[in-house]
């Protein structure tokens, strides 16, 4: 949650500003420390992939560690793993959140101020608190567990350690900044809009299509890229709530790393992490830009 | 209102009842856990009541001598990013430079990659540098992480400072170094206090960083509580700790989000 910001809206102040190159000075030191310590080991560490040490000790082109990676089942299925992981929580983050902010949008029952506290609720919870929360409530004998038996279901299925622990555990944390973002673009829809509409005999789902949807077009964009981004690399959720074989690229990554002690094929694992993701990162960074563009023309 | 509410108000309790059942009963769980001393499966609540493991963690020198590293961490990194980022913060609110929309946009494009690859390739390097597993390595992978928060909340607070009154203490004569002193930085203070309390509670919680390069040597409370609930040593030992720790943070985190109003955070990415 730490990627949070706030908007810079420079434009209202051009009275007071003057043309002052100083002002570069004031920005070296985290413009260097993000060049050091973040552009140049990621480079560096793609370098790494592609100029690998040979048998004989000397360094050569090669690209080994990728067709190791595209031919080795085990690598592969975490790959597929990861993907599942990813869209099934991105859906059923639009899902949940869709709803729910449709209702803080158009109901002023009593009720909504509970559902937006409770629904932004996990934004004020840390990574860890929310894993042993939801470990001891929905793993095995667990709270829920026994809720569900005391009014006669039984058969409960702990979804801790299977593949959809991690999806519950990064839909719980993902929630609040999906939800922020969907409301903010709801903000901008007109009631008379979704009355006119009502008047002339739209059902619900027909106002959906043709009138919300439409609207938060930006705002749903903004979200699936930057959710993508957020669950595709997720290491600690699935490392805590996930089964291990096959396991998300995130603790694959960090067990190549640590436990395996093969820097080289942990960077060939992020760079094609890296690869996926760069789709969803430029579109992020694109619609941001077109944005920023607009505002400057207003 | 309009027919999206009907008499009774269905939609309202189904999402109630959802939410009801996916955030708040794992955190009420943590909380009972936290006061239990026997809870036998299948009893709904804990089957013996009490204090008795809020003593056993405060015995526990590992838990303290992780609580003095976290807190020390955080101090660190909250004050070394401060120093790097207020000064950019007010150059990006109050000045002009060149390439100015550049460098926002390249700190807005930290949120284009993928975390924790980056945290490997920064781990990567730190292994060539002799970093991994010690304490200034984890100052700098989580240091790293405070940037863009540390840049973008400021900003908002410096540009949020009256510009008449600025201009007014020029037009009498202040230099600009007093006209920051004394009109621009007060009003600015309680935004920035809150975006320090942020980075101080979330460096606290950072976990993925702290974990890679520095465990098992650098051990902060997060990874603490990892071992904990992995080795499942004592149940409350986890729901104490998430209770003794958190609670302090949560209301640090809602004084904070107070002073700073509740939708911007959305629309800084852009929404």
């Amino acid at each position: 949650m730490s990627d949070t910001i706030l908007s810079a809206d420079e434009t209202a102040n051009a009275p007071l500003v003057r043309k002052r190159p100083i002002g570069l000075l004031f920005i070296a030191a985290p413009i260097l420390l993000i060049v050091v310590f973040l552009f140049y080991p990621a480079i560096r560490s793609i370098f790494t992939t592609l100029y690998v040490k040979q048998a004989d000790g000397s360094y050569a082109w090669s690209i080994a560690g990728y067709l190791y990676f595209f031919s080795d089942g085990y690598s592969l299925a975490n790959l597929a793993r990861t993907f599942w992981t990813t869209i099934v929580t991105m859906v059923l983050l639009i899902v949940v959140n869709l709803p729910i902010a449709m209702y803080l949008r158009f109901s002023r029952s009593p009720l909504a101020v509970f559902v937006q506290v409770l629904a932004l609720f996990p934004m004020f919870v840390p990574g860890i608190v929310i894993v042993y929360a939801l470990i001891r409530y929905m793993g095995p004998n667990g709270l829920l567990q026994t809720l569900l038996e005391l009014v006669g279901i039984t058969g409960f299925q702990s979804p801790y350690l299977t593949p959809w622990g991690p999806v519950i555990g990064m839909l719980w944390d993902a929630m609040p900044f999906t939800l922020l973002v969907l409301t903010a673009g709801m903000s901008g829809i007109a009631t008379s809009a979704i009355e006119a509409a009502q008047d002339v005999g739209a059902g619900r789902l027909r106002i959906l299509v043709s009138i919300i949807i439409p609207q938060i077009k930006n705002s749903l964009l903004i979200v699936t890229a930057l959710n993508f981004l957020g669950l595709f690399g997720q290491a600690f959720m699935p490392f805590m709530l996930g089964p291990t074989s096959p396991e998300m690229m995130g603790p694959f990554m960090l067990r190549t790393f640590s436990t395996v002690r093969d820097p080289v094929q942990a960077a060939t694992q992020a760079t094609i992490v890296f690869a996926f993701c760069s789709v969803a990162g430029l579109a992020y960074v694109r619609s941001i830009a077109r944005r920023r563009a607009a505002e400057v023309v207003k | 209102m309009i027919g999206l509410i009907k008499r009774l108000d269905w939609p309202g309790y189904v999402l109630a009842l959802f939410l009801i059942f996916f955030i708040l009963l794992p955190i009420v769980t943590v909380f009972l856990w936290a006061f239990t001393e026997q809870w036998f499966y299948p009893s709904v609540l804990p089957t013996k009541w009490g204090l008795r493991y809020w003593f056993k963690v405060l015995e526990r020198p590992d838990v303290w001598a992780a609580f003095f590293t976290s807190v020390q961490l955080s101090a660190i990194v909250t004050a070394l990013s401060a120093v790097i980022c207020l000064p950019a913060a007010y150059a990006f609110a109050r000045m002009d430079f060149p390439g100015k929309q550049f460098f926002m946009m390249s700190f807005l494009m930290g949120n284009a990659f993928p975390r924790f690859a980056l945290i490997i390739s920064i781990a990567v390097l730190f292994l060539t540098l002799n970093l991994v597993g010690t304490y200034q390595g984890v100052v700098i992978i989580q240091l790293l992480n405070t940037i863009l928060l540390m840049i973008w909340l400021p900003t908002a607070a410096f540009q949020s400072v009256s510009k008449s009154m600025e201009e007014a203490a020029q037009d009498v004569g202040a230099s600009p170094l007093r006209v920051f002193w004394h009109i621009t930085l007060p009003q600015a203070l309680p935004a920035i206090g809150a975006a320090l309390l942020m980075t101080f509670v979330w460096t606290f919680y950072e976990t993925e960083g702290a974990w890679l390069v520095g465990a098992p040597r650098v051990q902060t409370m997060p990874l603490l509580m990892m071992s904990m609930i992995n080795n499942q040593l004592v149940v409350q030992y986890g729901a104490v700790l998430s209770v003794a720790l958190w609670v302090p943070s949560l209301i640090a985190l809602l004084l904070a989000r107070r002073v700073m109003g509740s939708d911007s955070f959305a629309k800084g990415l852009g929404a």
